[in-house]
């Protein structure tokens, strides 16, 4: 496999910026309603892969949907270079999103769930086949291009859409927990998979995670939030010094996820797995 | 009974069992058990024509031998098709009203709150008074036999099609969100494939239910058609006919259900087949 190492990142201008962001979901009735994110912040560069690890419902979806686009009912500032989304959309900017769940199609082969989101990226149609079969190849799926997802495996399922992912050449991928449904060893698999795929793209990364190792083994920066209502960004925890490609066995690895681990406890007040 | 065999000589002849064997076998025996159940129901029928008099129950052999001899007439043929045309129209017409009904019902409270009481109304007024009202407000024509065929089914159709419409992976439409699909491509390649397995079984029973409608309507108030006939047999006690007739038109049903119907299922899903 040719991963590259990176090249330390010169701090320039960032391409993800979040200021100050608050999220009140409405509530019914009297009810009070609950209030998501109270107040986050955040920077981050082209080409970074950064998490962001808390307890359920601290707001770290909501984040992401936020970034996607796909919630535009909130205070603050939210800007891609300098710019609104919807300008760097117009301007042929690209989201990607791996879910939790694969969210293939099923009645479409791979083929056809990736032509999908090609032609909904407005991709030409003469591109598409040399698309889809670099991503498929990246991803050891090129055999199955013509399969329907039921008939693969929930970690091919997955793979596969991960593929779908990068196959539009995405400038962000978001993802939500993509490995929480797999068993340990089919998302360490995976993982690598991700990397491997992402060292020829280079897309940025923005991650939500429940796993403290999984975002060590990821991640040049994790973000570590504080349980909700009103989710705040805690903690910082930097892992750019860790050289890529990454062992799952290497001891600093294994250091830094304690760390990890520890402030998420600090920020808690409990304890986590 | 015939699996059983059929493994056992699948063993004899030393070969592994694949899966399309199984598939195979499976579906040998379903048609052998299909054509044991078409036999009993002909059993039945000679029973009951042994036990009655024939004028009442004709048996199965006379009946089919009079609708051989009508086939070979036109007039029977010329009944069907004005039958069919009935029923073609009357099922238009009751699959694009429920169509609207049911997605307005599933997309939007009000107009589920508001229409569940025509559909409670609907279903609840025997279909006789929808059609002799109809028959009554219009006239006894064509137009009203074809609307009073159409009405009684609409509710339950767009029932049908209002719970499809909900059962919609919300999932897969925040898939193309995210990846920023047009409304048109979410419509044609999310929404679509997703309703199309009720669409398909909403036209089967939707057709099921008019053609039993139009008969009635034909019977009651038009001089055409093979409910007509049916009805004009009837007065004139000729139970044989009766059964021709209809059963010439449960022939051209079953062959729109086989043929047609079936063919278009397989083509949809060929997806979970494999």
């Amino acid at each position: 496999m040719n991963y590259h190492i990176r090249e330390p990142k010169v701090p320039t201008m960032s391409q993800i910026s979040l200021t100050d962001i608050h999220k009140q979901f409405p509530g019914r009735g009297k009810k009070g309603g609950w209030k998501a994110l109270d107040g986050v912040s955040l920077e981050i560069a082209a080409g970074e892969i950064v998490g962001l690890l808390g307890p359920s419902g601290c707001g770290k979806s909501t984040l992401l949907n936020i970034v996607a686009g796909l919630d535009t009912t909130f205070e603050g500032k939210f800007s891609i270079q300098g710019k609104s989304l919807t300008e760097q959309i117009g301007a042929g900017f690209r989201i990607a999103y791996v879910f939790q769940e694969a969210r293939l199609m099923p009645w479409r082969t791979l083929r056809q769930n990736i032509e999908f989101v090609l032609e909904a990226a407005d991709f030409a149609r003469t591109e598409w086949p040399g698309r889809i079969d670099k991503v498929l190849s990246l991803v050891e799926l090129s055999k199955f291009a013509d399969f329907y997802p039921l008939q693969l495996s929930g970690g091919m399922q997955q793979r596969a859409s991960i593929a779908r992912a990068f196959a539009i050449e995405p400038d962000i991928l978001l993802m939500d927990e993509p490995f929480s449904a797999l068993d340990e060893l089919t998302a360490r698999r995976l993982r690598e998979s991700l990397l491997h795929i992402w060292s020829a793209f280079r897309s940025t990364i923005l991650f939500v995670s429940h796993n403290a190792f999984e975002s060590t083994y990821l991640g040049d920066r994790v973000y570590i939030m504080s349980p909700g209502p009103g989710g705040r960004i805690k903690e910082q925890i930097n892992l750019t010094h860790i050289p890529r490609p990454r062992s799952y066995e290497d001891s600093a690895l294994f250091e830094q996820s304690k760390r990890v681990v520890e402030s998420l406890r600090r920020h808690m007040g409990e304890l986590v797995e | 009974m015939a699996i059983t065999t059929f493994f056992s000589s699948v063993a004899a002849s030393g070969r592994e069992l694949t899966l399309s064997d199984i598939i195979n076998a499976e579906q040998t025996r379903n048609t052998a058990i299909s054509l044991l159940s078409v036999l009993a129901l002909v059993g039945i029928w000679q029973v009951g024509a042994w036990s009655l008099p024939s004028s009442v129950l004709p048996a199965p052999t006379t009946v089919v031998q009079a609708l051989a001899a009508n086939l070979a007439k036109p007039d029977i043929w010329i009944d069907i098709g004005i039958t069919l045309s009935r029923i073609a129209a009357a099922f238009l017409i009751s699959m694009c009203v429920a169509l609207v009904l049911g997605f307005s019902m599933a997309l939007s409270k009000t107009a589920g709150v508001f229409f569940h009481v025509w559909i409670v109304c609907g279903i609840t007024v025997p279909a006789l008074v929808t059609i002799l009202t109809l028959y009554m407000i219009i006239g006894l024509n064509d137009t009203a036999a074809v609307i009073g065929a159409a009405a009684p089914v609409i509710p339950v159709l767009a029932i049908n099609i209002r719970e499809g419409v909900k059962g919609i992976d919300p999932r897969l439409l925040g898939m193309a969100q995210a990846f920023r699909a047009k409304r048109r491509q979410q419509f044609a390649s999310v929404m679509v494939p997703q309703i199309a397995p009720m669409l398909l079984a909403s036209t089967r029973f939707g057709i099921g239910l008019i053609w039993k409608m139009v008969l009635f309507v034909e019977l009651l108030g038009r001089g055409s058609g093979v409910g007509y006939r049916i009805e004009f047999f009837y007065q004139m006690f000729n139970m044989t006919e009766v059964l021709a007739y209809a059963l010439s038109f449960v022939f051209v049903m079953l062959f729109i259900e086989v043929a047609i119907l079936g063919t278009i299922e397989r083509r949809i899903f060929r997806w979970k087949k494999q």
